[in-house]
């Protein structure tokens, strides 16, 4: 689990948009499972960020018309593989603790419910990394923790990356690295004594 | 559907679904106006076939005609006509009344009846039945200070050396007939009394040829036309021989089938206007699917299949309301103005015509919706609340 941590308006989002291929950068170069992604065009790049990256949003931004199952079937959909797809969908949904909520509208769920549907969707097509934009900025405390301990033990069950951007590392404790952007530059380390220049 | 906004969708399946129904409703009044006046006028006056000669009078024995005809499995009957122009006058409570330039037609009273339905509209009194009985159009008839039947009517006609020709003539009937295509300004006679009147002896002006198959009309006048070659016959079917009282309606049916597409392109701005709103409203999604993946390509295919059951749900529901409206009219025998019984027929070919169009307009109407759906670009589209 990487953490990327900064200041208002350092460009930790933008950071991740542009590893999520939702931007592009205005020079250098994006390489993700050694694909350089800048060479990408509109058609691979949504293939790309289907196949390869899941993205759990701040405000989870699930589709409200759809009930939680087909909000979590949807990049699998997309990806057109449907084989496994419910099966899939159901033991993520058990992962997450919402197994009871599978038919529910989406926006007949708490927000703490809807983050968890969100890592659910994020993860179930088996990305090489999920990004994952303030995922607890518009949660309570006690919500935060739970969604911070369920995306920790996730990472762990399924060996899988995650890319976190937040401004409060301290509900994240031990993580794998910490990223901090200040002053347009990236450092590892998030105590200033600590901080080695990586870009 | 993925992006269920029921208001909206229905508003568009609305705006198809009027669009069609505005051209049923259009062409039921209209063409069924238009019908029924063809109807009449081949009922009344010109049959399937009409007959005439390059010299204004058919020479040629009416009856050898008539039973040449006959012969045909296609024709019902046939009947010959002559008309002239007539002065008239009549005593009405001792006072003398006359009217001039009224047109006059002569008929063989057992003929025409096969033929034509004029007989039909007299609805006081009988038809002509006797060398001296006349049936009076209700126009004639209240001109004449409002003759009735057993009335005695003097009648002049000038003949063909401009002698004038009176004799006097009891009304046997008045007639009377919605649309104004029947003989309601028109006084009728025996064919043999108006040829005498007219010192034209054994001719006719038309001869009139009712089909059992009006669909055969062309090829039975061409086989008339072959059958004499030496004759200067002119033989019309119906559409060719009304053309010039028929003209003025096409021109006026087209204009109004225009309006119904007209109504039918507001229709497909309203699927626009509907889509974008969607589009817009719908901003967000768009781009949480761009974002997990989904290609320009997906978002295009969402929204045209949309548009496809808009066209669709529209094409059905007014498709089915128009059949529902011209059941309703056929039925009630649905008249123009409480007076011309219209002609309603189902026209499946501009049916499925007008319900196709609608189908594909909804379509290409939601072309440019879905594009600019595609144009939304994922980080932007989903900071939209």
């Amino acid at each position: 689990m990487v953490l990327i941590v900064g200041s208002s308006g350092s460009g930790k989002s933008t950071l991740l948009n542009m590893i999520g291929l939702l931007d592009r950068p205005t020079n250098g170069k994006i390489f993700i499972d050694g694909i350089d992604t800048t060479t990408l065009d509109d058609n691979n790049i949504s293939s790309f960020r289907n196949k390869k990256l899941g993205f759990i949003f701040q405000f989870s931004n699930l589709l409200t018309d759809l009930s939680v199952l087909e909000n979590i079937l949807l990049p699998r959909q997309i990806a057109g593989t449907n084989h496994t797809a419910e099966k899939d969908a159901r033991d993520l949904l058990k992962a997450v603790g919402l197994e009871d909520q599978i038919n529910k509208r989406a926006n007949k769920i708490s927000g703490g419910q809807a983050q968890r549907v969100a890592i659910a969707r994020g993860l179930i097509n088996n990305p090489s990394i999920v990004l994952a934009d303030e995922p607890t900025g518009n949660l309570d405390s006690v919500t935060s923790d739970t969604i911070v301990q369920l995306m920790k033990s996730m990472a762990k069950k399924l060996n899988q990356t995650f890319i976190i951007v937040t401004h409060d590392k301290q509900h994240f404790g031990d993580v794998d690295k910490v990223i901090t952007i200040k002053d347009g530059r990236a450092f590892e380390g998030d105590q200033p004594s600590e901080m080695k220049v990586i870009a | 559907m993925l992006f269920n906004k029921k208001g909206s969708l229905i508003g568009a399946v609305l705006a198809v679904t009027i669009g069609i129904l505005v051209i049923h409703v259009n062409f039921v009044i209209f063409q069924g106006l238009f019908d029924a006046i063809v109807r009449d006028i081949s009922d009344y006056r010109n049959g399937d076939i009409l007959v005439t000669d390059d010299a204004d009078f058919i020479d040629k024995s009416d009856l050898s005609l008539v039973n040449w005809f006959e012969r045909i499995p296609y024709v019902e009957a046939a009947t010959p006509r002559l008309s002239s122009t007539a002065e008239m006058n009549m005593t009405k409570n001792g006072k003398l009344i006359e009217e001039t330039r009224i047109p006059i037609v002569g008929v063989d009273p057992f003929r025409d009846i096969l033929a034509s339905t004029v007989a039909q509209t007299v609805n006081d009194g009988s038809y002509v039945f006797s060398r001296n009985s006349i049936v009076l159009g209700s126009n004639v008839a209240r001109d004449l200070g409002g003759a009735q039947v057993g009335d005695s009517v003097k009648v002049l006609i000038v003949d063909r050396y401009g002698q004038d020709q009176i004799r006097r003539f009891t009304v046997s009937g008045i007639a009377q007939s919605p649309g104004g295509q029947g003989f309601d300004y028109t006084a009728v006679i025996h064919i043999d009394t108006l040829r005498d009147m007219m010192n034209r002896h054994g001719d006719s002006g038309s001869l009139i040829v009712k089909l059992n198959d009006p669909s055969k009309a062309f090829e039975v006048k061409e086989f008339f036309l072959r059958s004499f070659p030496n004759d200067d016959f002119i033989a019309e079917t119906i559409e060719e021989s009304a053309e010039q009282q028929l003209a003025g309606f096409r021109s006026g049916i087209a204009m109004i089938n225009m309006i119904g597409y007209f109504g039918m392109m507001s229709s497909a701005f309203a699927i626009v206007t509907i889509q974008m709103m969607l589009v817009n409203g719908k901003t967000r999604e768009i781009g949480v699917m761009r974002a997990i993946g989904a290609k320009r390509k997906d978002i295009l295919i969402i929204f045209i299949f949309q548009g496809m059951i808009i066209g669709a749900i529209g094409a059905g529901v007014g498709t089915a309301a128009g059949l529902g409206y011209t059941f309703y009219a056929k039925e009630t025998k649905m008249s123009f103005n409480n007076s011309l019984p219209l002609e309603v027929s189902y026209n499946w070919e501009k049916i499925i015509q007008t319900a196709l169009t609608s189908f594909v307009l909804a379509i290409i109407a939601s072309l440019y919706p879905s594009y600019r759906a595609t144009k939304l670009l994922p980080v932007e589209a989903m900071r939209t609340v």
